[in-house]
């Protein structure tokens, strides 16, 4: 019984890892779903782009404020990657982008300096005094057209994964557990994609 | 049995000594330079401490990882390092090997002298660390960091919010102006008393034109500053800031740095014109000189490293603790390390010995050590070759006496087996007794003499000789004293299957060292056909002497007999018939003994045979075709073999024999009968045998032998000497003649003569 419980547990785990996504989204050509609790991430392809939404729900967490606080520059890096679910192996990457958000407070001018990159690309920073605007500006990202859909082809499944972790890591134990990456994985449903601007 | 030569043969081993690149542990160079490398690493690691404070990354993704990889590391080094010791220490024990278990004790004292401080050293330090690093975040001096921040914070903001009034205060001045229309002096006019009044630096004011698209275009109208102000200040920042407002923007004021270290704190404002529409922007400059800005940012940052210091503080304890823990490690594994080297430096020349040692005992003498050291162990390593050098001599010289012995062993087979060739060969009967007169060997010839059997090693002598026939043998060994080895050759007559065989017996006493009796030596030879020929010559000698003596008055009786009968043949009849008769009588009587004396002549004149290869089948056809027709009652029957080779023989001599033979068996068959004659080749053997058979009564055991004497007979008639013919033709060819009985009666003859 208990090998036979053991082996169960490891096809529904090496199932689990090939699948990726819950399967819910089967078929829509948009959707919501989240991995880790506290990381949603929606995707819509329209325009010829792919426009993926993601929100970091307590991304600014206590750690992190004490560390913006303390005039740290702080960095929640976003690592959104477009992939096709494969059956009975993992799934493959079709493209990946990587956003990141900083910001840096002045205990000084008691101003917040934002900026943002997408793939290393970096937009106008911001200064700001109000720390709600310095939340949205670190979790929530909308539409952002981080993928070309020239790349997706048409009839085929694909799904959006966004990894997010946060510098520096200033949360934890006294040691460094290398295999540990503390950070959260959120998807997005599968979609087909039925061809240019269908969506 | 272990011999000499079941010792391996000595081969040439080398001495046991390491080979090729010297192992780590025995390379001090090696050591000193891994211990250099570490230290330069630590020096690296220490000169880089300085700027964990200020990167937390490097402090979190790198020194952290390295530190946590190098405890994991080292921790599993020492795992390996002790669980594989104390396999092998198992299994090395399990084998019996001795010096696993001073090995195992050595690393264990080391190991356990060192885990204890270490741990508590741990243990206490890792606390003082805490203790410290708690201590750093005490309350008043957050308080005083923070205030100080607050501080300067708050004269920041009161300057900025001065400016931004000021800005404030001109925009509804001049909007309440026909702005932009109106006279730029008059503009200067309302400006200018801010300014000069020192309540702000310098204002600047832009005039927005909006276009159909696009963003509104601000362009500068009028600028007022202090004279002190610094000339470095950079217009574009206030062009930006006036852009940014015009565009809506929110964020209308911020510092801008300045050459020196001083900087401006700038504020905007959107000027509006009556009827609400933007109509340009306002800028107001404060400017705040090095010294002051210097001061509050060296305020600032003393709070923000506080606090940093404060955000890091799990990191950084656990960077601490991680080195000290790695250190911890290090002294863990180096003084397992060190157990195990000081237990090989150790061990290792006595196991070098002990494995020598087993070389040695497997019978490899050359077996040798190179001595790595000149301490004791260099000392014990010399005497244990010496040692070695020593047992090799002897068993050089062990070997070369085996070799002697070897060779006066082979020399003396050699020569046993040449006395028991001599032996088995000779037609001397050998019999050798121990000292309690049991039989030690009985050679071929001896046994066959005495028709025992050869192997009777440890039989008694009286057992062995335990036959009737024998006892005649017995009794003369049992008798013998020592002292008889000297007396000559005794003559022993045995009766053995119904012929008649004298031994030569004489003996030997065997002594040993120190003249110790060991045992006799009996030695016999069958003289028999030497009495035989003894007998034969003598009744030759007895036959001539009598054909001598007896034929020479023969013929004078002869005639004295004739002549007297010739004188009474005129006498009267009685008489003459008398004188007659007794003249026949005697002139018969002599005839007869002149045939009697020619017959002894014959015996003893008998010449030398002539022998020439003769085909004996018509020889003996021949021959027996003189009694063609003269027996009615007697059959011959001829048996000759169809490839029978020619035969070197005397044929006269030969049909001689034949006709003795066969007129023998006529007369012992009565004159009725059946008599084979048979010739047989055995080529083998190289003999061709002939065999004249009767079936008539035959002759008793007892009397066969005496058949060939010379006058013995079992007939009526005859001189008794036909088969002493025979046997002596027989004889002087070379053969043998034999006499059985035939089956299933009669007599049977054999004649075995070389072909």
């Amino acid at each position: 019984m208990i090998r036979r419980a053991l082996l169960a547990a490891l096809a529904a785990a090496v199932l689990g890892a090939c699948s990726g996504p819950p399967i819910g989204g089967v078929y829509a050509l948009s959707g919501a779903a989240a991995g880790d609790e506290g990381l949603r991430v929606a995707s819509l392809a329209k325009d010829g782009q792919l426009l993926v939404s993601f929100s970091l729900a307590d991304g600014l967490t206590r750690e992190l404020r004490q560390a913006i606080d303390s005039g740290l520059p702080a960095t929640i890096t976003y690592v959104v990657e477009l992939r096709r679910p494969t059956a009975l192996w993992f799934d493959g990457t079709v493209a990946s982008a990587t956003v990141t958000a900083t910001v840096r407070f002045d205990n000084l001018t008691r101003q917040h300096q934002l900026s943002r990159t997408i793939d290393g690309r970096g937009e106008e920073p911001r200064v700001t005094e109000d720390e709600e605007e310095v939340r949205r500006w670190l979790t929530e990202f909308d539409r952002l057209p981080l993928f070309n859909t020239a790349q997706l082809e048409p009839n085929m499944v694909y799904y959006v994964k966004v990894r997010a972790h946060a510098r520096p890591r200033v949360s934890g134990g006294l040691f460094f557990w290398p295999w540990g990456r503390g950070g959260k994985t959120g998807f997005a449903p599968r979609f087909t994609y039925l061809g240019d601007d269908r969506g | 049995m272990l011999t000499l030569r079941d010792v391996p043969p000595p081969t040439r081993r080398p001495a046991v000594r390491p080979r090729g690149r010297r192992p780590f542990r025995d390379n001090p160079l090696q050591i000193l330079a891994v211990i250099g490398l570490l230290a330069a690493a630590l020096g690296v690691a220490l000169a880089f401490s300085g700027s964990w404070r200020y990167s937390p990354d490097f402090l979190t993704e790198f020194v952290l990882y390295a530190l946590s990889v190098a405890d994991l590391t080292m921790i599993l080094a020492l795992v390996f390092v002790l669980a594989r010791n104390i396999i092998k220490m198992m299994v090395e024990r399990r084998r019996g090997l001795p010096i696993a278990r001073f090995r195992s004790k050595l690393v264990g004292a080391l190991l356990g002298m060192t885990l204890v401080p270490a741990v508590l050293v741990l243990l206490v330090g890792s606390e003082l660390i805490r203790s410290n690093v708690d201590r750093w975040f005490n309350a008043p001096m957050e308080e005083i960091v923070a205030s100080a921040n607050r501080m300067a914070s708050d004269y920041y903001s009161e300057r900025q919010l001065l400016t931004s009034g000021t800005a404030a205060r001109l925009s509804r001045a001049l909007g309440a102006m026909p702005f932009p229309e109106g006279d730029p002096v008059a503009v200067r006019d309302v400006i200018q008393p801010e300014v000069a009044q020192q309540r702000v630096s310098m204002v600047e004011v832009y005039r927005v034109a909006r276009g159909r698209s696009g963003p509104p275009v601000v362009s500068s109208v009028v600028d007022v500053a202090v004279p002190s102000l610094p000339r470095e200040y950079n217009r574009a920042s206030a062009d930006r800031l006036a852009e940014r407002v015009a565009a809506g923007s929110r964020e209308a004021h911020g510092p801008e740095p300045l050459g020196g270290g001083g900087q401006l704190l700038r504020a905007a404002e959107p000027i509006r014109a009556r009827d609400g529409t933007l109509a340009g922007v306002v800028v107001a400059s404060d400017f705040l000189t090095g010294e002051m800005a210097a001061r509050s940012r060296r305020m600032t940052d003393a709070y923000e490293a506080y606090n940093q210091l404060k955000v890091l503080r799990n990191p950084l304890l656990g960077v601490y603790l991680s080195f000290f823990l790695m250190v911890t490690l290090m002294i863990l594994v180096s003084a397992t390390w060190m157990g195990l080297y000081l237990a090989a430096r150790i061990t290792r020349p006595v196991q070098r010995l002990a494995a020598a040692a087993r070389a040695i005992g497997a019978g490899h003498l050359d077996q040798r050590l190179e001595p790595e050291t000149s301490d004791e162990f260099g000392s014990l390593v010399e005497a244990f070759n010496t040692m070695a050098a020593e047992l090799s001599a002897s068993r050089q010289n062990l070997e070369r006496s085996a070799r002697t012995l070897e060779r006066q062993h082979q020399e003396v087979e050699a020569r046993r087996r040449y006395i028991q060739t001599i032996l088995d060969r000779i037609t001397t009967g050998v019999i050798s007794l121990d000292a309690d007169d049991r039989v030690s060997t009985v050679n071929t010839a001896a046994a066959r003499l005495l028709g025992v059997e050869g192997d009777q090693a440890g039989l008694p002598v009286g057992e062995l000789l335990g036959r009737p026939d024998l006892e005649p043998l017995a009794k003369l060994i049992a008798g013998a004293r020592p002292g008889d080895a000297d007396k000559p050759a005794q003559e022993v007559s045995l009766a053995r299957e119904g012929r008649e065989l004298d031994l030569a017996v004489a003996m030997a006493t065997l002594h040993g060292q120190g003249g110790a009796i060991e045992g006799r030596l009996i030695v016999f030879d069958d003289i028999t056909p030497l009495i035989r020929a003894q007998k034969v010559a003598a009744w030759r000698e007895v036959a001539r002497r009598l054909a001598h003596e007896i034929k020479n008055p023969l013929t004078p009786i002869q005639l004295c007999a004739e002549r007297l009968a010739r004188h009474f043949q005129g006498a009267p009849p009685p008489t003459r018939e008398l004188v007659a008769e007794c003249t026949r009588t005697i002139v018969g009587e002599v005839e007869s003994l002149k045939g009697l004396v020619d017959e002894f002549s014959q015996f003893a004149r008998m010449p030398a045979p002539r022998r020439i290869p003769t085909a004996l089948p018509p020889l003996l056809a021949d021959t027996l075709g003189l009694y063609v027709g003269l027996f009615r009652d007697v059959t011959i029957e001829t048996r000759f073999p169809a490839d029978l080779p020619p035969v070197r023989v005397d044929p006269e001599q030969i049909r001689r024999v034949v006709i003795n033979l066969v007129d023998n068996a006529i007369e012992a068959m009565d004159r009725r009968g059946r008599v084979v004659l048979e010739v047989q080749h055995a080529a083998a053997e190289r003999i061709v045998r002939l065999i004249v058979a009767d079936n008539g009564p035959g002759i008793p055991e007892g009397e066969r032998e005496k058949l060939f004497l010379p006058y013995y007979s079992t007939k009526r008639r005859g001189s008794g000497l036909g088969l002493a013919i025979v046997r002596r033709i027989v004889a002087e060819h070379g053969g043998t003649i034999e006499v059985t009985s035939n089956a299933p009666r009669g007599t049977r003859f054999t004649i075995d003569l070389p072909a």
